[in-house]
């Protein structure tokens, strides 16, 4: 501070010195922010935190494989000195050759992938070396917190430096628990690095993660978008033995139907407990409502999913529920797999053009439960087990809470008479129906403006092409089944579609849509997006059945026929793929009571996929998915007979 | 912290304080010295508006005065393409562009306004950045600002420096040298020719063109360090020549090495990337003397990462048969460096 000894200096004299002095102190302001602002401490702090962790960070190449994709170098974190490297499971495509990791000394070494985190999108990878790495400590739970600094780090431009991106916690506690968020951009060019904070300690790994889907991409399209994700490193730690040892870890199931609705609303109250599953083991009941899971208190179904979301099968939880009024507690072991739901068949296809309330029965199974009580043809199914099913839709969903095997009582009018029958509900055969086309109403078609034939569909926002072909005798009146035909890859021959499906699409109402793939060579996994969108489009013009849309493809659209459906089970009801395997990356989903989805498969004796196709079909029934499968005799492809046989089965789908 | 600084904080610290206490701004001295940075360098932006204007391409991009007599540095795109260049200054003024002359090598053009005594950046006062430094980005981003309003700031950090031809056919574009990658997501339609700067303002690069990575889709966001572009300034703004195109095709030599003349047999392509494993060694060749075996796993060719069969067929087509070739396989779990000779 300045001060004033002369308290006799002229006023001007005064002013002048005060002038000086605030000239000499703003000049000093400037200097110093120019060189030790805040801003350049807490870059330098940050920096010193970042080389601290630097060497934990490797750079990870993965050779070969069977997809394109992601071909450069990416990251993985050191986390133990003998070379156990995390990374994320997205880096590793299937059927890879080689991986190969950095090494202290700026090698290259061999690595094997020792072990998965299913439920955290993670590996566990060793590398063969005899050098010493350095491990980075882990940020304990009570300092993660949101708006701290956090830097993500990868190793994918340089083996030597890593990039790095600034952020803060955003958010913890994300994807069900699993996860903490961060605004950092995290990208191909950082999964698998650290995210860490600004005392150079790990927060987690990076790795895309969707709330909506645990395949390893899922969750990679919100890259650089400000939310990314970490798998806390501390969460992790206590499963490294077991992932060392070899053993794969796998989220817990427990075996319950909630009552369906919003999820952030309703209580967890259990309509149904699966047969031999952890729920079932532990005596849990339909109707019991959970309140609380170890020592959360759960009061809607949100909650649950997250108590749940971050167990793993093996892990054992304490259960709470509430019973006629009285709490009762129970430990269950979470498992990795529950016993698969199967359909049960009741053996009877709707009559689409009755309008009145019940289900008016348009054909019989043979042999099935349906011929068994003597149900007939014009019979009009009105109540299951005493209670009123308005219609085929809500028939369908009532048998969806049976089993096979299972016991229930019907009843139906004939002549206006009703009639109760008990029954035991059987299986979906594996032959499809020999059935002649749905009648048409017989009340007169209504004008219609609608373009038919061989039409253009293409999506304006989209580059590839998308064609259809509706039925020349199409009436708005009339529900019609939806075939995507996604062809192989190679030029497509628009007349030749036209010339094998027009007429028998008339016989069958069957719109057929063929989109395109944008490149002729090759399908992408990326496109079924595309697709969808072309459904959506045909489903806002025309009338669509959607008990019966099928994707129908051949060879690598046919393994894109197996993407579409697994992807969109709320859409897709069928899916037929010709000459075509199951995708190796495509996770086989539970069977789902609610969405239906049944395969039609037309193999090739002599095909080079024969073998493959095979093996996922007996994937796809042993998740006791109802599967149809056709030997082709032609290698030519499909007879007009085998189109009539497909075409019977597609309108076979609304079967009950 | 290093001790160095510790140390030099603690003499430092007294003054801080005093200052701190003068300025009364002892809480926002960061948000200060963003907004500093951020205002000071808005009077040396100019706003590009050329053709395009279809299919998705934008009429319009970014660029900065590097002179007081009115030269501008930018991106050379398909905006330039057209006789009607409009060049908008911080202020609202508009000028007429021309073009001086471009570098398609660099990606770069320099254009001229006829004005002086303009605030430009000083090519010459450029600053090199580190990784993890904090930056800002200028740029008239999605054409949001429009005759006198501010360009649009954003800040981050530099995430890595990087060639784009360090991974080859990662990134197609013209310029495969050093750039700056950034943790900002800078590079969207109209950024093209923004700057890039510290966190003081100071120069430090041109932001880039919209780039993505061919291996794994993603955008890339990134700035052509200023002391790439300088001598190539000089010399378009001194009126000497710089090449008008580049020629692309890398020069492949006329008797390059074949896996034949080598005696490598390598398992059959099968697959879109079948793995590149040696099928079988013909006797007394070259291959043979240096010790390869069936099944070996070539993982590397003069440092050139081998992915596939077909990357190595490529690769092996741009080697003199006079030069040798070193090569990385694996065999089992370990690694083998073997060199096979010039012939």
């Amino acid at each position: 501070m300045i001060i004033f000894h002369n308290q006799q200096l002229p006023l001007f004299k005064q002013l002048l010195l005060i002038a000086i002095t605030s000239t000499f102190v703003i000049t000093l302001t400037k200097s110093l922010t120019a060189q030790d602002d805040l801003l350049a401490q807490e870059e330098r702090a940050l920096q010193q935190a970042v080389s601290q962790v630097a060497a934990s960070v490797v750079q990870l190449e993965v050779l070969g494989g069977l997809e394109t994709g992601n071909d450069g170098p990416v990251s993985g974190l050191v986390v133990s000195n003998d070379g156990y490297i995390l990374s994320s499971a997205v880096n590793f495509r299937p059927s890879f050759t080689s991986i190969l990791a950095s090494t202290p000394s700026g090698k290259r070494a061999t690595a094997t992938l020792v072990s998965h985190d299913y439920n955290r999108n993670l590996v566990l990878l060793k590398v063969n070396t005899t050098e010493q790495y350095t491990t980075a400590s882990p940020v304990p739970h009570t300092e993660i917190i949101v708006g701290q600094w956090s830097i993500a780090l990868g190793k994918t431009y340089s083996r030597e430096v890593v990039n790095q991106s600034l952020g803060i916690i955003s958010a913890t506690n994300r994807i069900w628990g699993k996860a903490i968020q961060t605004d950092a951009k995290i990208s191909p060019a950082n999964y698998g690095g650290p995210l860490i904070d600004i005392q150079g300690r790990v927060y987690g790994i990076l790795t895309p993660l969707s709330p909506r889907g645990q395949n390893p991409t899922d969750g990679t399209d919100w890259y650089d978008s400000g939310i990314g994700f970490a798998v806390p490193l501390i969460d992790i730690l206590p499963h490294l033995d077991t992932l060392k040892a070899g053993k794969d870890l796998h989220s817990g199931l427990l075996g319950v139907s909630l009552k369906s609705g919003d999820i952030y609303d309703l209580p967890a109250e259990i309509v149904a407990v699966q047969p031999k599953s952890p729920a079932r083991t532990g005596g849990l009941q339909k109707g019991d409502t959970i309140i609380k899971v170890n020592d959360v208190l759960i009061s809607r179904q949100a909650q649950l999913r997250h108590a749940l979301g971050s167990q793993y099968a093996g892990n054992t939880i304490a259960i709470s529920v509430k019973r006629d009024d009285q709490v009762v507690t129970t430990k269950v072991t979470l498992v990795e797999k529950l016993e698969p739901y199967e359909h049960p068949l009741l053996g009877v296809l709707p009559d689409r053009n009755f309008e009145k309330p019940g289900t008016k029965i348009r054909h019989i199974y043979m042999d099935s439960p349906a011929q068994q009580v003597k149900l007939q043809p014009g019979d009009i199914i009105t109540h299951i087990n005493n209670e009123a099913v308005a219609d085929h839709n809500a028939l369908r969903l009532v048998l969806s809470n049976f089993e096979p095997l299972d016991e229930l009582t019907l009843t139906y009018l004939r002549n206006n008479e009703p009639t109760t029958v008990s029954l035991e509900l059987g299986n979906i055969p594996q032959q499809a129906p020999t059935i002649s086309p749905h009648a048409t109403p017989t009340t007169a078609a209504a004008a219609d403006t609608l373009a038919t034939g061989l039409i253009d569909l293409k999506l304006p926002e989209e580059k590839n092409e998308c064609v259809a072909i509706i039925p020349t005798n199409y009436r708005h009146d009339v529900p019609h089944a939806l075939i995507v035909w996604l062809q192989a890859p190679g030029e497509p021959d628009n007349e030749n579609l036209q010339a094998q499906w027009a007429a028998l699409g008339e016989q069958y109402q069957a719109i057929v849509l063929a989109p395109q793939s944008a490149d002729p060579a090759r399908w992408n996994p990326s496109e079924v997006d595309f697709i969808r969108k072309t459904i959506d489009n045909v489903l806002s013009i025309y009338t669509i059945d959607r008990n019966r849309i099928v994707v129908h493809g051949q060879q690598a659209g046919g393994s894109m026929s197996y993407l579409v459906g697994f992807s969109h089970r709320d859409l897709i009801r069928g899916v037929a793929p010709l000459d075509a395997s199951l995708p190796i990356r495509a996770a086989i989903k539970a069977n789902d009571p609610g969405e239906r989805l049944a395969f039609y498969a037309f193999n090739l004796k002599e095909s080079k996929l024969a073998k493959a196709s095979a093996a996922g079909l007996k994937r796809l029934t042993a998740a006791k998915y109802p599967v149809t499968a056709v030997q082709l005799s032609d290698k030519a492809g499909l007879s007009d007979s085998d189109r009539i046989q497909f075409l019977q089965w597609v309108d076979s789908l609304d079967r009950i | 912290m290093s001790r160095l600084f510790v140390k030099r904080l603690s003499i430092l610290r007294p003054l801080l304080i005093a200052t701190l206490v003068l300025s009364g701004l002892a809480s926002s001295s960061q948000a200060n010295d963003l907004a500093l940075a951020s205002n000071t360098v808005q009077s040396k932006m100019v706003k590009i508006y050329g053709a395009g204007g279809l299919k998705g391409l934008e009429a319009y991009q970014s660029g900065f005065l590097i002179s007081g007599d009115g030269h501008i540095l930018t991106v050379w795109s398909y905006v330039l393409d057209t006789d009607y260049i409009t060049i908008v200054l911080d202020d609202g003024r508009k000028f007429e562009g021309k073009i001086v002359g471009a570098d398609p090598r660099l990606e770069m053009a320099v254009l001229k306004i006829d004005s002086q005594e303009l605030d430009h950046f000083s090519l010459s006062k450029s600053v090199v950045l580190q990784p993890g430094a904090r930056i800002l980005t200028i740029s008239n981003l999605f054409g949001v600002a429009t005759g006198n309003e501010p360009c649009s700031v954003l800040h981050g950090i530099v995430a890595a420096t990087t060639t784009l031809n360090a991974r080859r056919g990662a990134f197609k574009s013209p310029y495969q040298g050093p750039v700056y990658v950034l943790d900002a997501i800078s590079n969207n339609p109209g950024a093209a020719g923004g700057a890039l700067t510290d966190s003081h303002g100071n120069l430090a690069g041109l932001l880039g063109k919209e780039l993505r990575n061919a291996q794994n889709g993603t955008w890339l966001n990134y700035a052509l360090p200023i002391a790439q572009l300088t001598t190539a300034v000089e010399d378009i703004i001194a009126g000497r020549t710089r090449p008008r195109s580049f020629d692309e095709t890398v020069k492949r030599p006329e008797n390059p090495h074949t896996l034949k003349s080598l005696g490598i047999r390598m398992v059959p392509d099968v697959l879109t990337k079948t793995p590149p494993f040696v099928d079988s060694i013909t006797r007394k060749s070259v291959a043979e003397q240096k010790g390869f075996q069936p099944d070996d796993l070539i993982l590397y060719l003069n440092n050139r990462r081998i992915d596939s069969l077909n990357t190595l067929i490529n690769e092996i087509a741009l080697i003199d048969k006079i030069d040798h070739i070193t090569v990385v396989i694996q065999r089992d779990n370990n690694l083998i460096n073997i060199t096979l000779p010039g012939q």
